[in-house]
Parts: structure tokens; C-alpha cells; sequence
């Protein structure tokens, strides 16, 4: 086996053991962890209710979204960001890790730093959400093998585009201290933004959607070829979410270099 | 053979935010932020042979943390090379992790909810270990560490010492040929500060495993260490053994002395610090006054039947350092 491989083959074996170990460590208090899972499984549930009310009162289309356009942005979005947070959960940690010292651990591990720190914890409500963006796909979208394929690829784009989008903003903590809030709030504006209908965005918070909080690239543009297919959309989806995956890489490696550590006392959670 | 660690010329500079205190220095602050250069480590150069068992001392703040996190490659220099075990930390900073273990003190590397058996498990897979590999390792360590009954308690549950134990053998899972231990024994009690020395030093006999070791404590100094260097202000004050260290940094002997008759004594640079019938505890400082002289002075006014010199305790010998540090400020 060559040595790219190996170690690509030894980083698959250590994300597996990863969810073995975080699911074992999430279920360490059984009551809680069923209560996370089917608490958000509930609390989106409560959302279907406000978007029936909503087409029942407007009409069958708002910017020339019906239902069930709105209801597979929504199955998406609970899925990617649920698979985002049971796979990557450290990420909405990365501030806290980065300015209390604690990626010292990481650092002196041998694996790559950035998917070993957010490989190594889990949100065991991300379960919940993933279970409900999965149902949610069943129920409301018409079956066909094409639109399962493309389902679960876009949602594992856009776990990747949510993760790499709150990495490069937590990574500003390296040059301005701490910025978790901006960060946390980057991440849900991106979730928000997705669960509304693309159209309904025009002039400058269109652009601001392709680029600072890309919700089109994770959202808009996939619910689009999720209605009709188109190889070169795709593509571009595909090539656009590369760019903020290497971005979010980048960032943590210039932040890096700018790392302090520090000496306050931790635990690993 | 080759040196375990090589340091040459290592210097770091941090740069701090710095704040007068009140709203309105916030709100200044935020607009016009004013910024200080600490210079953490200054130019410090070192050999460790392999195998050495180093104690890296000086008070807070001398630049002993950053220092082990820059030979660690936690850091990037600003200046300087380090080579351990031949590889260069930054650019080998994964080749290095297989043939290092760190314990902080302050920092844990168990999961706190899980016991420590499967945090070694998962270690073991971080390692690249197969997992027959972790489990005879694991034997061996658990046996040496006497952890086998804290296995499976969640680490939340361990006590300080049982806990430091589990991070000991934690890092050393992967057989590691230098271990670094940056203040191991903080907040334990005495007797299993004892037990930690003792596998410190077992570790060292039978694995030859080097020691890089910073603490506060003279007794971790003086019952495990052979070499001690110090730094203080980010600069080397002192490298030698830790004999040399207790003898020569401070200049003072310790004179108990058994007379058998009445004995008094006045002299410069001798204090009288115990008076019991003829039995008299003295200190000597030696830039003023000699050993021979006391004793010759003693012998004049009776006979002496017991006497023992011997140089300041341990404890003493630190805090002159970070006494004579802070003077320097």
C-alpha cells in the first residue's frame, strides 16, 4: 500500500473509531441522549405546522417555491446540519479549543490537527435532527433512486460547507482573540438563510448568499438540480463547495502559525 | 549518538493587547489598540543526551511552558533550530508525535465521561496501533501504573492522583523515547507525589526513556532528576547537575553539631537558628565565613561528638532563584 493511501486508510479508521467512540460516549446517560435525539426530532417537527398555516393562507407558491420545494430545504437542511454536528461536533468548540490552549493536545498527536479536532466529539442531538431531515425527505418528496442519490450527496455537501464555513470563521480567533459569537452567528445564518426560498433574495444579499454565508451553494442551487438535473450545475456546486472546504483549510493554517497556547486548565469532554 | 534534544539560538516573542483599566480605556482601546512585546524565550541553547533526566526549573512566567512547546512543536519559533531526535518539530510534526508523550499537568487527555480504558483504546487507534498491539501495551502500563482497578471508572470519577496515573500511561501508550512532564505532581498530596516519582523514575530505568521534566517542587527535582537547568526571564541562569545546583547556587552550609560541653558562638556570616543543651543547628554563610572556621572555633571551647554538614534544603535553593529573579526586575 502506498503511503497517501496508508494514511488515508489509518485517517478512515480513526473517523469510524471516532463515531464508534463518541456515539458509546453520547449514550453514556441513555435518558439524556434519547431525550436530545427525539427533543429536536420535535422541536423541527414544530416548523411543518408554521410553513402549512403559511402556503394554506398565501397560495400554492411564494417566489415560485410550493411545499414540498420548502419542506426538501428543510429535509436538507435538518440532515446536513445533523450529519454535520454527529460527524465534525467539535466545531462549534474550535474558538474556545483555539484560546484556552487546548489544541496543544491535538497538536501533538499525530494526525492532521483540523478533522482531528473536529472529529473528536460529537452533538448527540445532531442524531435528532438527522433522523428528521431523513423522515422528513420520506414523507414529503416523491421516491426514485436519482433522488436519493442526490439527496444524500447534497447532504454530505452541505455537512462538509456547514462545517468549513463555522472553521473559518471560529479560525479569526487565531488572529482577533476569540470570535465565537461571529462564528456561531456565520453558522446559523447560513442554516437560516437555507430554509427560505432562494428567489426571495435579490441585489446585494443574493451576492452575500453566494459568498460570505453561501447558502446558495449548500441550498438553493441543489434544490434546483434536485428538480432538474443538470450535470454542468453540478459540477459547479460541486467545484464551488471544494473552494470553501480549502478555504476553511487554509485559514486554519495560516491561524496556526499565529497560535499562543495558553495554560488554562481543561478536560476533554 | 545522536542528542535527544538539540536547542540553538530558540527565541519567541509574544505580542499582548495591553489595557488600562475603566469603560472609557475599553472604548479607547477598541478603537485604538496599543500593543507590548514580552520576549518569552531569549536566545536559549541546549543539548539533552538521550536517556538524561532533566529537571527544567524557574518561577512563573520564565518561559519554561513555552519553551517545551516550542521543542514539542506546539509553537513556531521566531528564531532558532531545535532538533529532537533529529527531526525538526514543525516540519516533522507528525513523524515526531510517534516518538513523543507529553503529560500537562493542567491539561487532560482522557475523556472526562469515559473510562480510561476506552480513551486508551482510542489512543491506540491515534497511534496507528492494531488493537492487539494497544491491549498488550495497555497491560503493561495499567500493571507498572497500578491503574488496572481504574479501567473502567469514568475519569470523571478518579481522584487527582489516579487520574495523573491514567495520563501518565496515556502517554506513554505509544512507547514514547522522550516523555515531557510539565508539573506532573501539581495539587497531589506527598505520598502519591512519591508513588508518581517512582514511575517517573522506573520509566527512565527500564524503557530509557528521557526525561524533560518542569515543576515547582524540589522534591520532584531532587529525587528524580540528574541535570537541572534553569531559566528565568526567558534566558538559561543555570545548567548543571542537581547536586552542583544545591552546592554552588547557594552559598550556605548547614552545621548541626553536638558538643560535649556548653559552646557558644559569634562570628560574621554565622547564624545560631537552634540552641538544645549542646547541641547547636548553625548557618553558614560561606562568601563570609568557612566551615573550617566554625568547626575550629567550636573545637576550642569542647570536644565535638557529632557533627553533620550539609547544604540548604532544596525548597530553599528554588526560592532563592525566584527571590534573586524577581530582584532582577
Amino acid at each position: 500500500m502506498s503511503e497517501p493511501t496508508r494514511q488515508r486508510t489509518n485517517l478512515l479508521r480513526l473517523a469510524l473509531h471516532y463515531f464508534r467512540f463518541n456515539l458509546s460516549a453520547g449514550m453514556a446517560y441513555s435518558t439524556s441522549f434519547l431525550i436530545q435525539v427525539f427533543g429536536m426530532a420535535l422541536n423541527n417537527g414544530a416548523f411543518i405546522i408554521f410553513w402549512l398555516v403559511l402556503f394554506d393562507r398565501i397560495g400554492a407558491e411564494i417566489a415560485g417555491y410550493g411545499f414540498t420545494d420548502v419542506m426538501f430545504l428543510w429535509a436538507l437542511a435538518a440532515s446536513g446540519f445533523g450529519l454535520s454536528v454527529v460527524v465534525f461536533g467539535n466545531t462549534h468548540q474550535l474558538s474556545r479549543i483555539i484560546y484556552t490552549g487546548e489544541l496543544d493536545v491535538y497538536l501533538l498527536q499525530p494526525r492532521p490537527v483540523l478533522l482531528n479536532v473536529l472529529l473528536s466529539r460529537t452533538v448527540v442531538s445532531g442524531w435528532g435532527d438527522l433522523l428528521y431531515g431523513l423522515s422528513l425527505f420520506v414523507i414529503t418528496q416523491p421516491m426514485s433512486l436519482t433522488g436519493w442519490l442526490l439527496f444524500l450527496l447534497f447532504t454530505i455537501l452541505m455537512a462538509l460547507v456547514v462545517t468549513a464555513v463555522r472553521v473559518f470563521y471560529h479560525c479569526l480567533t487565531f488572529f482577533l482573540g476569540n470570535a465565537e459569537g461571529f462564528a456561531q452567528l456565520a453558522g446559523e445564518l447560513v442554516i437560516s438563510f437555507m430554509l427560505y426560498p432562494g428567489s426571495i433574495f435579490r441585489g446585494p444579499a443574493a451576492w452575500l448568499l453566494h459568498s460570505l454565508i453561501p447558502a446558495a451553494f449548500v441550498a438553493y442551487i441543489p434544490a434546483r438540480i434536485f428538480a432538474s438535473f443538470d450535470p454542468g450545475t453540478l459540477l459547479i456546486v460541486l467545484a464551488a463547495d471544494a473552494v470553501i472546504v480549502a478555504a476553511a483549510f487554509l485559514m486554519f493554517r495560516l491561524g496556526l502559525r499565529r497560535y499562543e497556547s495558553g495554560n488554562l486548565i481543561g478536560s476533554r469532554m | 549518538m545522536e542528542p535527544a534534544i538539540q536547542v540553538q539560538g530558540l527565541r519567541k516573542e509574544f505580542r499582548l493587547r495591553t489595557k488600562q483599566p475603566g469603560l472609557k480605556a475599553s472604548i479607547r482601546g477598541l478603537l485604538r489598540p496599543e500593543y507590548r512585546t514580552v520576549e518569552a524565550v531569549r536566545s536559549i541553547s541546549f543539548q539533552i543526551e538521550p536517556g538524561e533526566v532533566l529537571a527544567f526549573i524557574g518561577p512563573n512566567g520564565a518561559g519554561k511552558s513555552t519553551t517545551i512547546k516550542l521543542i514539542t512543536g506546539i509553537l513556531y519559533p521566531d528564531a532558532g533550530t531545535i532538533r529532537v531526535l533529529g527531526l525538526d518539530p514543525h516540519r516533522s510534526r507528525k513523524a515526531l508525535a510517534y516518538r513523543i508523550g507529553t503529560v500537562f499537568g493542567q491539561k487532560s487527555q482522557l475523556w472526562f465521561h469515559l473510562p480510561p480504558a476506552d480513551s486508551f483504546q482510542l489512543l491506540g487507534s491515534i497511534y496507528d496501533m492494531s488493537r492487539k498491539q494497544t491491549q498488550t501495551r495497555v497491560g503493561f502500563l495499567s500493571e507498572v501504573f497500578e491503574i488496572g482497578d481504574l479501567m473502567d471508572q469514568p475519569v470523571r470519577k478518579l481522584s487527582l492522583g489516579q487520574r495523573i496515573r491514567c495520563e501518565m500511561a496515556a502517554s506513554l501508550i505509544h512507547s514514547p523515547q522522550i516523555l515531557f512532564l510539565d508539573e506532573p505532581s501539581i495539587g497531589l498530596d506527598v505520598v502519591v507525589k512519591q508513588r508518581i516519582r517512582d514511575l517517573i523514575g522506573r520509566i527512565n530505568r527500564e524503557e530509557g526513556v528521557t526525561i524533560f521534566l518542569t515543576s515547582h517542587d524540589a522534591g520532584d527535582i531532587e529525587k528524580i532528576c540528574r541535570r537541572a537547568m534553569v531559566i528565568n526571564h526567558g534566558s538559561i541562569v543555570w545548567d548543571g547537575s542537581v547536586k552542583e545546583l544545591k552546592y554552588s547556587l547557594l552559598n550556605r552550609r548547614i552545621v548541626d553539631v553536638k558538643m560535649d560541653g556548653p559552646a557558644t558562638i559569634e562570628m560574621p556570616g554565622v547564624t545560631v537558628v537552634k540552641r538544645k543543651e549542646y547541641a547547636l543547628k548553625l548557618d553558614v554563610d560561606l562568601s563570609i565565613a568557612t566551615t573550617e572556621s566554625v568547626i575550629t572555633a567550636l573545637m576550642r571551647q569542647s570536644a565535638i561528638q557529632d557533627i553533620t554538614i550539609s547544604s540548604a534544603p532544596m525548597e530553599e535553593v528554588i526560592s532563592h532563584i525566584y527571590a534573586r529573579g524577581k530582584g532582577d526586575t
